[in-house]
């Protein structure tokens, strides 16, 4: 039973880190049709600045506070200069936000020094649950993940802001000619996205340590969570990103790690064959 | 490309060739301010210099250890130079980044080879790395090829030099000094490449011949940060020994996990052959504290040996900072390559290969990291003094030592 | 202007081994063999609107492929390799593109583009964990390639092979975008359902040039173990795939020289900043990219030939006059 238990609670846990990273990865590409090359190291930036603020002596969750802030000021400013010319084109967004994404991780690396850097917790210690220990800050994770979804899930849902944004998601055009400052939107989506990979850096530093590569894991897996939900609604972004968080954790208890990443992909391309809109198809109109 | 284009219309060869010196020599100078690529001592138009190539990462996921190393060769290359050089010439460096990524290794060492024609190579890190660009140093380009770091043995091929610990001499005395401190019980976590693969073939032998006992022995993707099931294998089956070979990026969560589940608290002993002091990063001194490592030199080394705590102390004050001169970063190896092969062009009097592959085959030199070290003839691997350290607080300490230098049994 | 450039550089890389050194020529060896394989993916992408994020991945299946030959059967005649490097690329895409590209309903650019960049993803990942080829350090010390008893080491003559490929393999990529085929290639990027209409099965057309480039791809990655001696899990992966793009569509995609521009101006321009920049080049370099894409979305050649000449870009909205009623602007004249 222990091993079950154990198994069931890394399952959980993977699966609410991708669905952190994806959930911003997916209203982007839900809502501009960009598939955004450089989430994973916005991710990435998450947990740097995670690090600096603790490398200066200062509390980890105060780091950890301060994470998707800064990656949402880094975000905005990038949308606004660079993103913008990308919206007609998605082939051209994939492209520059690949090469901004190479020069965010090369940056990263030349800063940190090639180095992998251990960053604390900011909720040490493990609770003890029958035989097994789980550590508290997975349990952290899980919580502060649920919350988030769900906040963002009422946002977009139960507020005037997020009516307009999924209308711009259903009809740009339309909604752009009924009013709705389509320009302001995408910024703010765009910024909204990149707190999240930010929070989402943030919070599994202290389990993954911090590395210049530690982006781009979390950005394939992304990109299966999102073609296996559909593109296109928030409901199926998250339901991408858990099935395969899911998924990733569980198979190496049963397969060998690397079968198993060929068996998500097999897993994820016969989906969509069968359901091209993914998971949440019927939901949308 | 700017050099190409002045290239054409040159008439004679030497001229093209000296030309191309001089520009690789201007650009290196340039680049100083960033590294040096090509490094000159000042009185270097005396005599015509010895070229000597080192292929390192200094950038990339391995860029760590690859920095020590050029920062190693650097500092005793200073000191050869300083006095007298070799045979009356100065020493030329020439470094080459092969950025953790075996095709741009190749493309960078075929220029050490071709363009910059240094007389021999000292470098690769990875295995993978070393067998990428092995045949560029030493089939195509005739030259010699010393490789600094522990591996897992079996490189024979002829003007290969290796300087670093080899599976014998990491296991040896290790195991059973582990079954003593930590128990019969081993599982063998490992990543999934040549290293881990043929260094358990070696411990399992060690491990059974003593007694002890192997429980798994598993193969993990290099990027795999997840290690529940393994952790929960680890636990449930009351594994007391956890001989590790696992690599950066998974080791420090790994660690980290078996931390958390407990491990350590009940007893459990931690084993890893390539953790030095640059490793420290990876994780936060309580979720390693009692780790052993055996390796052929430690910073807790350096009251006993008056020669270590020189090189230490030189170093240090060099190269203050994050990277350190630590053994599993092949710093140890390359100080004791460089050293090694200066003897043996001293011996040789000349830099043909030949002569120096043959003076090279029986060096000993009496100084250096760890202690002395001599290359046993014939099989072109290295005997040195081993240690074997605990860690203790974000320290190593050193709790057995090898009686004196202990052989590589190789090829 | 485009045979213009075609002319200038075969004349120039006929000649180049004369004035180059033997450390240059082989730098631009392995030039000729990735712009093979950025013309394998201009033919996919450029001429037929599939964009493979994972050329690579039949690059290094033909790469491995030819190793394990050389390896462990001791085959390394080029009139037994090099076909076998072609037919392992021409197999392992038609299997692949079959999964992706054939179905019900047409899959979307997206879908193609992450699904082949997934499976080269995961190919990297599965060459990573075999250990039978080598795992993580790969297949080292391959034999040279020979023929009769000639071995092909590198240098000037691997060279000549290598331009050679090029050239016939670029000559036929013309030939089939000229002909009948091409056209209704061309057809099905500009608007897959008229051509549909017209009777042609779009699906298979795009199956059958996809496998053709991954023949190509195949065929280089044929090349590239012979001459760089190893093979390695990451000729499979993601890197070199997104490169390969990167380099086709900053040359000029949809021109076939285009690519073969682009392979070069990136080689040349990472081989000069790594010398002078090391630690900084990385990032020079995505910056180019970074306004190459955003500011010329043509890609370099679009600076010097006019767009009824180049047919493939990003996909930004082309100009109006290009959408005439009167049939299919592909620069097919």
């Amino acid at each position: 039973m222990e091993t079950a238990l154990n198994a069931a609670f890394e399952v959980m846990t993977f699966g609410a880190v991708v669905v952190l990273v994806v959930l911003g990865l997916g209203i982007i590409a839900g809502m501009m049709g960009i598939f955004n090359f450089a989430h994973g190291e916005f991710v990435l930036l998450g947990a740097y600045t995670t690090y600096l603020v603790y490398s200066f002596g200062l509390p980890v969750w105060l780091g950890m506070l301060t994470a998707p802030l800064v990656v949402a000021a880094i975000g905005f400013a990038l949308e606004r200069l660079v993103i913008r010319h990308f919206y007609a084109a998605p082939v051209a967004a994939m492209l520059g936000t690949y090469a901004l994404g190479l020069i965010i991780r090369e940056g990263v690396r030349s800063l940190i020094g090639g180095l992998y850097i251990s960053v604390p917790e900011a909720i040490a210690g493990s609770l003890t649950v029958g035989n097994v220990q789980l550590s508290r800050w997975r349990c952290a994770i899980i919580v502060i993940t649920a919350m988030v979804t769900i906040a963002t899930y009422l946002l977009l849902t139960r507020t005037s802001f997020g009516l307009r944004v999924r209308a711009a998601l259903e009809n740009p055009s339309l909604a752009r000619a009924s009013g709705i400052s389509t320009d302001v939107l995408y910024a703010v989506i765009f910024t909204y996205g990149a707190a999240l990979a930010g929070l989402a850096g943030a919070l599994v530093v202290p389990m993954y340590s911090l590395f210049a590569d530690l982006g781009i894991r979390f950005l394939i897996q992304g990109f299966i969570a999102i073609m296996l939900g559909g593109v296109g609604t928030f409901e199926g972004s998250v339901a991408g990103a858990a099935v395969v968080g899911a998924l990733s954790a569980a198979l190496p208890w049963a397969v060998a790690p690397v079968l198993a990443d060929v068996l998500i992909l097999v897993i994820a391309i016969v989906f969509v064959k069968l359901k091209p809109g993914g998971l949440m198809a019927e939901r949308r109109k | 490309m700017r050099k190409q284009t002045k290239v054409s219309g040159i008439p004679s060869l030497m001229d093209r060739r000296r030309f191309l010196q001089s520009t690789a020599w201007m650009s290196g100078a340039l680049a100083t301010s960033i590294s040096s690529w090509a490094i000159r001592p000042s009185w270097v138009h005396a005599a015509a210099p010895i070229k000597v190539g080192i292929a390192t990462d200094l950038t990339g996921a391995i860029a760590y250890e690859g920095t020590a190393n050029a920062n190693v060769a650097k500092m005793v290359v200073k000191d050869i130079n300083n006095a007298g050089g070799i045979l009356g010439r100065p020493i030329e460096l020439f470094i080459v980044d092969t950025a953790s990524d075996e095709s741009v290794a190749v493309a960078n060492v075929r220029r050490l080879i071709q363009r910059d024609q240094v007389d021999v190579v000292l470098g690769g890190i990875t295995s993978s790395m070393r067998n990428a660009i092995k045949h560029v140093i030493v089939t195509h380009g005739k030259r010699l090829y010393i490789y600094p770091e522990q591996y897992e043995g079996k490189e024979c091929t002829p003007y290969i030099f290796c300087t670093g610990p080899t599976p014998a001499q990491q296991c040896d005395q290790f195991i059973p000094w582990l079954i003593k401190n930590g128990g019969k019980r081993f599982a063998l976590p490992s990543a999934n490449y040549v290293w881990p693969h043929v260094l358990n073939e070696y411990a399992r032998k060690v491990i059974e011949n003593n007694g002890g006992e192997v429980i798994f022995e598993e193969y993990y993707p290099l990027d795999q940060i997840e290690y529940g099931a393994t952790v929960n294998k680890i636990m449930t089956n009351s594994v007391e020994v956890v001989f590790n070979t696992i690599i950066a990026p998974g080791v420090g969560p790994f660690f980290k996990q078996l931390y958390q589940a407990g491990f350590g608290k009940r007893g459990g002993r931690l084993a890893c052959v390539f953790f030095d002091e640059n490793a420290f990063n990876l994780n936060a001194p309580h979720e390693i504290e009692g780790l052993a490592s055996c390796l052929d030199y430690f910073r807790a080394v350096t009251p006993e040996d008056p020669a270590s705590a020189r090189i230490q102390a030189d170093y240090d004050e060099e190269y203050p900072g994050k990277i350190l001169f630590a053994a599993g970063s092949a710093a140890t190896g390359m100080y004791r390559g460089l050293k090694l092969w200066e003897l043996a062009v001293k011996e040789a009097g000349n830099l043909e290969r030949e002569n120096v592959a043959a003076a090279l085959d029986h060096a000993k030199i009496r100084e250096g990291p760890g202690g002395p070290a001599e290359m046993v003839p014939g099989k072109r691997h290295c005997k040195m003094n081993m240690y074997i350290a605990v860690a203790k607080n974000g320290n190593f300490e050193i709790v057995a030592r090898s009686e004196g230098l202990v052989d590589p049994r190789e090829c | 202007m485009i045979p213009v450039f075609e002319i200038v550089l075969l004349v120039v890389f006929a000649a180049a081994p004369i004035i180059l050194g033997d450390y240059l020529t082989v730098f631009v060896t392995r030039v000729f063999i990735l712009a093979l394989l950025a013309l394998s993916f201009d033919l996919a992408w450029g001429y037929s609107g599939i964009l493979s994020f994972g050329q690579a991945l039949f690059f290094g299946a033909a790469g491995y492929g030819v190793a394990l030959l050389a390896r462990d059967l001791e085959i390394a005649s080029i009139f037994m390799v090099l076909p076998a490097a072609l037919v392992i690329g021409l197999i392992s895409s038609f299997g692949f593109g079959a999964l992706l590209l054939l179905g019900r309903n047409p899959p979307t650019k997206i879908f193609v583009a992450l699904g082949t960049l997934s499976g080269s993803y995961v190919a990297e990942r599965l060459a990573r964990g075999w250990y039978y080829i080598g795992g993580q350090n790969g297949i080292p010390s391959i034999p040279p390639m020979t023929l009769g008893g000639y071995e092909f080491v590198e240098g000037r003559y691997y060279y000549y092979l290598a331009f050679s490929v090029l050239a016939i393999v670029y000559l036929a990529c013309r030939f089939v975008v000229r002909s009948q085929f091409g056209l209704a290639l061309a057809g099905a990027r500009e608007h897959e359902t008229r051509i549909a209409f017209f009777g042609y099965n779009t699906q298979e057309l795009k199956l059958i040039v996809f496998s053709l480039a991954g023949g190509i791809a195949g065929l280089a990655g044929g090349l590239y173990a012979f001459h760089e001696g190893f093979v390695w899990p990451n000729i499979l992966g993601v890197a070199l795939s997104t490169q390969i793009v990167l380099s086709a569509l900053l040359g000029g995609a949809g021109t076939l020289i285009g690519p073969v521009i682009g392979v070069m101006a990136i080689e040349i321009a990472g081989f000069w900043l790594a010398d002078s920049f090391p630690k900084l080049w990385h990032i020079i370099l995505g910056m180019l990219l970074l306004l190459v894409v955003v500011f010329s979305p043509t890609g370099l050649i679009g600076l010097v030939v006019s767009d009824r000449e180049r047919v493939g870009s990003f996909g930004c909205p082309l100009p109006p006059r290009r959408h005439t009623d009167t049939g299919v602007d592909d620069g097919t004249t």
